[in-house]
């Protein structure tokens, strides 16, 4: 017998995990270089914030919205990259063919152009924690943007499960998009 | 020692010898390990200590092409007569009293590519990793917007827009490109002599054998004032092949700008070799230090596919291949150390989590074969599987079978 139970190192238990991520010797791989696909996938790693904490720490893409004295702006923040697609009504383009910089209707015209922005950059499901009150210029904006078709929620991160855990959920690349549509 | 037991130590004799009662204040069972909060260093700084990059290596450099501006005050003097004359519009502010003003987004988009799109395609790039994987630590601002559609089918055109998912089914044929080519990028004026233009598409992710190379799906080069049709095709066009499990890959097309006539005749890919792999494999950053005194990044345009049916003929009938599909590997959960005495923990579910895992699934194949009958197939299903009573079977086992018929737990690895 080994006499009695000695706890593990914490350096024990590092070496241990890093050997666990170590590629198996017999296996092939192929590696997907897309920093986004993880995140497409479902399986990146997504922040969860601190137990005590208030809610919205924990999001891959998240919708702002800034309101200055004249002008309005939209962006789509990334948990690690920051702003990466915005809209504002200080804009060229945008102003050019609005009356006004910061009414309803402007509210209503960024979030289009930001809508078409998100689909054109494949970023379509985002985190957003606004609170707007109903009827209001911002939940006009919130009610366009799901309109044109982008999704003002986030799936939950899947977790692989273990062998012993009870369920085991779909698998989100196993389901194809043509076996949902028939 | 713990603190509480020194304590009671210390004061016994005390209290004993004055008679008076002993009061001890302390938490069992709950000690700060480590330094305590305020002190001890954030999550965020420990990562943000560990992924320290070195500014010197890291520093980025501009590679693409300059613009000159435009002077602010002629710029501005069209504006503001324009914003003037919106301000006068009686139509326009009775549609926008209204809400019923819809600005039309196709001339936003037009506008937008005139003015602030390049910087703001060059972000979503980076937050796509485009320059890192294809330049290294060089970028550039497109200056050229590159219009690229494809023809799904006769109706449907779906364009190439900045990681927009676009299906290997409708990427089957060669998309129509088209971009400003007799304009000067730096200067934004017609340009006086021909200029030529080098097309390049990549697929970054999809290499089989060696992950920091690319594919080389498409290559034209020498494309007079920006008409495609007539540039010389190096490398013909191969669909997107992203295999099954892989996820999405990004399939980016990079506009060169070249200085004068270039023969790239050394990287013609011969009719023959259309689908041959390994001649396909090429190196954007490799590339583009080779040529980098004749031609500049202009315009960049990138999509994302992944993977549907119709690829599996493609790969038979086109690549000759045999259809591979990957699984993303999951590192093994960790397991501290086997104890001895494992307390407070059920016996057969500590023991099945130690086990050879060849064992286990020994187990579970001989007990589904027991229940299979060789001409009938297996058993069928229990409808109400909790109505059978379990007799004579210790309470461990009587909940392994019940989980068992629930289909809970390790049994989902071993069922269909």
């Amino acid at each position: 017998m080994s006499g009695h139970f000695r706890p593990p190192t914490s350096a024990h238990v590092l070496r241990k995990i890093k050997q666990l991520s170590v590629p198996k010797a017999d296996a092939i791989y192929m590696t997907n270089r897309n920093p986004r696909n993880l995140e497409k996938l479902r399986i990146a790693n997504k922040p969860m914030g601190y137990h005590l904490e208030k809610p919205g720490r924990s999001f891959w893409h998240k919708l702002e919205v800034n309101v200055s004295g004249r002008y309005v702006t939209a962006e789509v923040k990334h948990f690690q990259n920051g702003p990466i697609i915005s809209a504002s009504t200080s804009e060229w383009a945008i102003k050019k063919q609005l009356f006004k910089s910061k009414d309803t209707t402007a509210f209503i015209n960024l979030a289009r152009v930001l809508a078409a922005r998100c689909q054109q950059s494949g970023i379509t499901e985002m985190m957003c924690n606004i609170e707007a009150v109903p009827g209001g210029k911002l939940d006009k904006f919130l009610k366009t943007v799901e309109e044109n078709g982008v999704a003002l929620k986030e799936p939950p991160q899947y977790v692989n499960p273990k062998p012993w855990d009870a369920k085991r959920e779909d698998k989100p690349w196993d389901v194809l998009e043509e076996d949902i549509k028939n | 020692m713990a603190f509480s037991s020194l304590l009671v130590k210390t004061q016994l004799p005390q209290s004993l010898r004055q008679s008076t009662p002993l009061i001890l204040a302390c938490r069992q069972g709950h000690t700060v390990r480590g330094k305590p909060v305020g002190v001890a260093k954030t999550l965020e700084q420990r990562l943000a200590e560990e992924n320290k990059q070195d500014p010197e290596l890291t520093a980025r450099v501009n590679i693409g092409l300059p613009k000159l501006k435009q002077s602010r005050s002629e710029l501005f003097k069209d504006r503001w007569a324009h914003i003037k004359a919106q301000r006068a519009n009686t139509e326009l502010e009775k549609k926008t009293r209204s809400q019923q003003l819809l600005i039309d987004l196709k001339q936003v988009d037009q506008d937008y590519g005139l003015t602030t799109r390049g910087f703001d395609l060059r972000v979503i790039a980076d937050h796509y990793g485009i320059f890192e994987d294809l330049f290294g630590a060089a970028y550039f601002i497109p200056r050229v917007n590159l219009n690229i559609q494809y023809e799904a089918d006769a109706e449907t055109l779906v364009p190439v827009y900045n990681g927009n998912v676009i299906k290997p089914k409708e990427a089957r044929n060669q998309p129509l490109v088209s971009f400003d080519g007799t304009t000067d990028p730096i200067t934004g004026k017609p340009q006086k002599e021909d200029s030529y233009w080098t097309l390049v598409a990549t697929n970054p992710d999809g290499h089989f054998n060696e992950g920091d190379k690319e594919y080389v799906h498409w290559f034209v080069s020498n494309i007079p004032n920006g008409d495609v049709q007539k540039g010389d095709v190096i490398v013909n066009y191969l669909p997107p092949f992203p295999p099954k499990g892989i996820g999405y890959q990004r399939f980016v097309f990079i506009l060169y700008k070249q200085n004068k006539k270039l023969d790239f005749s050394s990287l013609k890919l011969a009719e023959a070799d259309y689908a041959n792999l390994d001649k396909r494999t090429f190196k954007t950053y490799d590339f583009y230090r080779q040529y980098q005194d004749e031609i500049t990044p202009a315009g960049l345009a990138f999509y994302q596919t992944d993977y549907d049916k119709s690829l599996t003929k493609f790969y038979h009938d086109v690549l000759n291949l045999k259809e591979p599909i990957f699984e993303y590997d999951f590192p093994e959960p960790y397991l501290a150390d086997q104890k001895f005495f494992p307390l407070r923990q059920a016996f057969n579910l500590y023991m099945d989590r130690h086990r050879d895992i060849k064992q286990v699934n020994k187990e579970y194949l001989e007990q589904k074969l027991a229940k299979t009958h060789p001409f009938n197939g297996p058993e069928p299903e229990l409808r109400y599987p909790n109505a059978h009573p379990i007799k004579n079977k210790p309470s461990w086992l009587r909940t392994e079978i019940r989980k068992q018929r629930l289909r809970m737990g390790r049994i989902n690895d071993y069922v269909n």
